[in-house]
């Protein structure tokens, strides 16, 4: 395909017609800075092509502000060896012509036309998409999506497989690939994604397990019945066997024969134990009158024995006796002794007694006469006591109140003193027997008076006078006076005084009373210091000690007179007496002794004769030898039965040892369990017969192999219907196998030319490396070296290279398959670094030889070496304003 | 003139694994019919007596409720039945027997001949001989004792015995439970009724197996037959008569189709059989997709016409011819694999490649169907 001339008007900022024509078969560089229409021109191109004319999703195409435009584009390019003219105009003016060579197509048709050309589809509505694209849509890359290929590929994939299969000349199967997912699909009813049964299929095979294991179960169930079955015949027919045979009694009877052997010998057994017994009562018996015999022999020295026991007691016995005389004289001597010793022991005390009572009397007639002397002097001082303490008594006086009184007295002294001075003083002459009474006092004879009061001084028949004492003083002295004198009055009266001297003269006679009263009581205090009743009572006391005293030494025997001279002292009487005692003592145990010694012997003397007596009265006795006669022909009888007894027990002893008791014991235990385990396993059999009846009862009413049967039924369809699905299942499992190695070789075949053109490119780029298309035809593994990974994952520059080599390649396939090919790159391989940029472009301009390219750019300058002359869009605007039409 | 029906192997209690459920339900009902029919036409047939010669139960532990529907359907004839315990149902010391007679599920007029010995039923003018198994298995002649057995002048000596014949019966060669060819001879016996082949087969003059009242498996000659067997007297050779008992025809065939008429032939035969047949086909050969599709139509009707219908196609090929391959519209790789298919047939994994171009075959045809619709 070759694209001659572009024209555009009414388009974005192409308002005014815009023609690019002598496009060359080959590269074409058009450049222009941004914002010239570069991109408008790619955009134009695809609008031409893609977008349906219809439509009115294309706004992006209205020049901006321009409601009334009908963006046109016309193209003019060589295909398939014809010449095509295609105008479409949008949005105002909705056409689409196309001239093919001569032939006319317009509206849709002209767009199938076009379609079908390119190998792309429209949308159904609103603006194309990437998925139309198709193979347009892998060639014409838009600016910065160049290393964006898989999804591109993709979208051509039916386009570039037809184109491969063309090529290959092999017929891909119609719909192969949809069959292969039918397939799968019912191959996954199946299978789990990883190839295991799933769903039914499995579920199946678990069930035909399980129902295997039940029908193990029934069929173990049934063996174990049948089992039981046998061993219930064997049984039955075991326990009728014995029933009927009865082996036991057989055994029974040998018991009682054993039993009754047994029972004789045990007869025999008895028997002998009974003579043996009987034996040993002989031999007892023998023993017994041996020994009496030997005793009756015995009495004769037993005789002997006593009579020299008999004359060792009379030996004895007068030893003893002819003991006692001299054991009497020293006993006698001893308590003669003794007596004496006594006697003058009495006499020493009584001397003694005398003595001390004699001591005793003088004493107390020494205290006697001082206790009287004493109590003479007591009572002297007791009078004088009592005398001090009476005159002390009389003349007690207050010694302060005396002084008071004295001191009144003074007092009064001076006042009358004082009065006399100023007293009226009244004296008188009488003649005797003349009388006068002052104050009706009588006064006679001569006598002078001091008044001091207001007087009167009656003289008989003369009549009163009345006397009244002057002075200043005279009224307060005569009352000081009178309260003095009534002070002294009273003071006296108290001391119970006539006057003072009195008083004083009691003061003075009570002290000296005090004092002798005090002198009085310490003499008494000397000579009866607790009081003379005590002395008095002492005195009588001491009197009577002297009496009893004397009455004692009265009474008291006074001692022989002859003995006087031995008298010694009391202590050594004693002792002596003391020593006669125990020789006293000493004697009388002695003669004790001799004469419980004498006693003994006595008594034993007797008991020998008595007991030689009574021995001699037996052995003489005519008895005792008719009984030693008999006990020996009874020994002699008794020797006889037992030696005779003794051979019958030797040989029924053999005849026990022969017929073997224990033996027989033994049997008849033997057959006793034999007969117990013969009735028991018999028992234990007619027992088991019964369980394993009641058992199989239980067991058979299940109906074991009827369940067993239907189990299999079961466990058969289980495995038909499994089978059916296994089949299935293999079937499909090759079905699918077949169909995808198929599929895949297929592929392979078809990936070869693709590789081809591939690997072309790629040496140019990355001698050595090698890129590998996958079942899709995307490319897929990149090797380069050491390296090995994807596309994706190198970095961007590489990934938009390799876009464009895979691109080429494609681009190589369609040619080479027939397909138009026309290559539009918007400004790509920015990325690149120089070497890359310098590689790409040897690239370029080998594809070129084949294919059309139309680069975009605007940056001519990095694209200057490509061997072609730039275009500049900005210099054909200036041409088109130029040259309209 | 004793007359008296022969039959055997009732095998009650069977259970059919082979069938679906419901065919298999059917099936084993249908020996249930059986012997009411054998009751039914030894009434109609005025027999004296029914003898059934061993294997009356298949199993030992059958259901309770089998037990006492065995019984239940004799209730018809009310005249005596003698039923003798065969390898199947021995008269163990526990058996099927016992536990029948524990149920009371046995009736007055059945008698069981559990122990060897004689049955007279004089009446009916009839000594019967019996030789039941009393293990499952035995390797001496259990009618050995029928020589010794004496029986009344008066009646007809009748043998019941279930066991082989030996050097008759195929399979025979160190069979378990023999029995002397000769041994009515041996033992004076008018008749001996045999049991324990499943077939209708006659072994002398006086020795017959009745064989088994309903069929149960394919591969027996002669099944689904009683015999009534008339004895006009002590010593005279007896009458035997077969009865058609059966209630379902079995057949089992094996057809290798090459031309597409043989498969032609094989549904007008197919068609031919009556509705109450138990089927059992394998098949060989090869077909053509056409006439794979034709088979399995007919296959399908025959199964909702049949009792059952089991049809093994596994030995069978596909082979699609070139029309069919053209109308599958298989082309590029998916034409190969047919191909392949085809060729796979022929190997170890055939019956993996026939099914796996048959799915194919079916998929192909319904995206064409798809597509033309």
């Amino acid at each position: 395909m070759r694209l001659r001339r572009l024209k555009v008007e009414q388009l974005r900022q192409f308002r005014q017609p815009f023609v690019m024509d002598d496009l060359q078969p080959g590269l074409n560089l058009i450049h222009g800075p941004n914002e010239s229409g570069k991109s408008t021109l790619v955009r134009a191109i695809r609008a031409a092509f893609f977008e349906r004319y219809r439509t009115s999703s294309v706004d992006d195409l209205r020049p901006w502000g321009d409601s009334a435009a009908a963006p046109t584009i016309t193209l003019d390019f060589d295909a398939q060896h014809k010449s095509w003219h295609l105008v479409k105009s949008f949005l105002q003016r909705k056409r689409c012509d196309l001239t093919i060579d001569s032939t006319s197509y317009t509206e849709d048709e002209a767009e199938e036309k076009l379609a079908e050309l390119l190998g792309f589809q429209f949308s159904a509505k609103g603006v194309s998409k990437p998925e139309h694209w198709g193979v347009p849509g892998l060639l014409w890359v838009e600016q910065g999506t160049g290393q964006n290929i898989e999804q591109a590929v993709e979208h051509a994939g039916e386009h570039l497989k037809s184109a491969l299969n063309s090529l290959v000349g092999e017929v891909a199967s119609t719909g192969g690939d949809e069959l292969i997912e039918q397939v799968k699909a019912r191959w996954s009813e199946l299978f789990t994604p990883t190839g295991k049964p799933s769903g039914d299929y499995q579920r199946l095979e678990k069930e035909r397990e399980v129902h295997q294991q039940e029908i193990d179960e029934l069929q173990a169930r049934i063996q174990k019945y049948q089992e039981q079955v046998d061993r219930l015949g064997k049984l039955t027919q075991d326990y009728e066997r014995t029933q009927h045979e009865r082996p036991w009694e057989e055994v029974e009877r040998q018991l009682e024969q054993t039993k009754e052997r047994y029972r004789q010998v045990q007869k025999l057994e008895q028997q002998q134990a009974q003579e043996k017994e009987t034996l040993t009562h002989l031999q007892n018996n023998q023993q017994l009158l041996r020994q009496n015999q030997e005793q009756l022999w015995s009495l004769n020295k037993k005789l002997e024995v006593r009579k020299a026991e008999l004359d060792k007691a009379q030996r004895e016995l007068e030893q003893a006796e002819a003991r006692s005389p001299a054991t009497a004289s020293s006993i006698k001597a001893a308590k003669t002794a003794y007596e004496a010793a006594a006697k003058q022991l009495e006499q020493a005390r009584l001397q003694d007694i005398r003595s001390r009572l004699e001591q005793d009397i003088r004493r107390l007639e020494q205290q006697n006469q001082t206790l009287t002397q004493n109590l003479e002097k007591a009572r002297q001082y007791q009078q004088e006591l009592e005398q001090a303490r009476e005159q002390s008594r009389q003349n007690q006086i207050d010694s302060r109140e005396v002084k008071v009184l004295k001191n009144t007295e003074h007092q009064l002294k001076e006042e009358r003193i004082r009065s006399q001075t100023i007293a009226t003083r009244l004296t008188w002459q009488l003649e005797p027997g003349a009388r006068l009474a002052l104050n009706e006092e009588p006064l006679e004879g001569q006598g002078e008076r001091q008044l001091l009061e207001e007087s009167s001084l009656v003289i008989t028949g003369v009549g009163t006078l009345g006397i009244t004492p002057g002075g200043e003083d005279l009224a307060s002295t005569r009352r000081k006076l009178s309260a003095l004198e009534q002070s002294l009055t009273e003071q006296m009266t108290t001391l119970g005084v006539d006057s003072v001297q009195q008083a004083e003269y009691r003061v003075a006679a009570h002290e000296a009373a005090e004092r002798t009263l005090r002198h009085s009581r310490e003499l008494l205090g000397s000579v009866a210091p607790v009081g003379i009743d005590q002395l008095l009572a002492d005195q009588k006391e001491t009197e009577s000690e002297l009496q009893k005293a004397k009455a004692q030494l009265q009474n008291s025997p006074a001692p022989e007179p002859g003995q006087q001279a031995q008298v010694t002292d009391v202590a050594s009487a004693e002792a002596k007496r003391t020593q006669a005692e125990t020789r006293l003592a000493e004697a009388e145990a002695e003669e004790r002794k001799h004469q419980t010694e004498l006693l003994t012997r006595r008594q034993t003397r007797d008991n020998a004769e008595s007991e030689w007596y009574q021995l001699q009265d037996e052995v003489q006795n005519p008895e005792h030898q008719k009984q030693l006669q008999k006990l020996s022909a009874e020994l002699a009888g008794i020797e006889d039965k037992r030696v005779r007894l003794e051979a019958t027990l030797q040989a029924r002893e053999q005849e026990i040892i022969e017929a073997r008791p224990s033996i027989l014991k033994q049997d008849i235990e033997r057959y006793q369990r034999s007969i117990s385990n013969l009735r028991q396993t018999q028992e234990e059999r007619q027992r088991e017969l019964r369980d394993i009846q009641v058992r199989l009862e239980a067991w058979g009413a299940e109906g074991l192999e009827e369940q067993c049967n239907e189990k299999v039924a079961e466990l058969e369809k289980c495995h038909r219907r499994y089978q059916e699905l296994h089949r299935r299942a293999q079937a499909l499992n090759l079905l699918l196998t077949l169909l995808t190695e198929k599929r895949q070789a297929l592929t392979r075949r078809l990936q070869a030319p693709l590789q081809k053109h591939l690997n072309h490119y790629l040496s140019l780029l990355f001698p050595q490396a090698t890129l590998e298309v996958d079942e899709h035809l995307r490319p897929g593994t990149f090797s380069r070296g050491t390296e090995l990974g994807q596309i994706a994952e190198l970095s961007f520059g590489a990934r938009e290279q390799m876009g464009l080599i895979s691109r080429l390649a494609y681009a190589d396939l369609l040619r080479e398959a027939g397909r138009p090919t026309l290559v539009i790159l918007d400004d790509t391989l920015v990325h690149s670094d120089t070497d890359r940029l310098e590689d790409m472009k040897r690239i370029l301009f080998d594809a070129a030889n084949r294919h059309q390219i139309l680069l975009f750019t605007c940056h001519p300058e990095k694209w200057s070496d490509l061997g072609v002359a730039p275009r500049d869009i900005l210099a054909m605007k200036e041409q088109a304003c130029s040259a309209p039409g | 003139m004793p007359k008296f029906l022969h039959t055997a192997d009732w095998q009650m209690g069977r259970a059919f694994s082979r069938f679906e459920t419901e065919d298999g339900a059917a099936l084993v009902e249908a020996r249930f019919e059986a012997i009411e029919k054998l009751a039914r036409l030894a009434n109609e047939h005025q027999c004296d007596a029914v003898l059934v010669a061993g294997d009356v139960f298949d199993a030992q532990t059958v259901a309770d409720r089998t037990i006492r529907r065995v019984f239940n359907a004799t209730r018809e004839f009310t005249g005596p039945w003698v039923m003798l315990p065969g390898n199947h149902d021995a008269a163990l010391a526990e058996s099927v027997w016992t536990r029948a007679k524990r149920l009371g599920a046995v009736p007055d007029n059945v008698h069981l001949a559990l122990e060897p010995g004689v049955i007279n039923l004089k009446p009916q003018g009839l000594a019967i001989l019996c030789a039941p198994l009393t293990q499952r298995n035995t390797y001496s002649d259990l009618t050995e004792t029928f020589n010794t057995l004496e029986t009344p002048e008066s009646l007809i000596r009748v043998g019941l015995a279930h066991g082989s014949v030996q050097g008759v019966l195929p399979e025979d060669i160190d069979s378990t439970n023999p029995i002397l060819p000769n041994r009515a001879e041996t033992a004076r016996l008018d008749y001996l009724a045999l049991g324990d082949w499943h077939g209708t087969k006659q072994i002398d003059e006086r020795t017959w197996y009745s064989g088994t009242p309903e069929p149960e498996r394919f591969r027996n000659n002669g099944a689904g037959y009683a015999l009534v067997v008339n004895v006009p007297k002590p010593g005279a050779l007896p009458k035997v008569t077969p009865l058609e008992t059966a209630r379902y025809q079995w057949h089992q065939w094996r057809e290798i189709l090459t031309v597409e008429s043989d498969l032609d032939q094989l549904l007008d035969r197919l068609q031919a059989l009556p509705e109450l047949s138990v089927v059992d086909l394998r098949l060989e050969g090869s077909i053509t997709l056409a006439g794979e599709e034709k088979l399995i139509n007919a296959l399908s009707v025959a199964e909702a016409r049949f009792r059952s219908i089991q049809c093994d196609r596994s030995g069978l090929q596909l082979e699609p011819t070139d029309d069919d391959i053209a109308a599958l519209k298989a082309d590029g790789y998916v034409g190969e694999v047919i191909e392949h298919l085809r060729i796979q047939q022929q190997d170890e994994d055939a019956e993996a490649a026939r099914d796996a171009l048959a799915i194919l075959a079916g998929l192909l045809k319904d995206r064409k169907q798809e597509a033309s619709e």
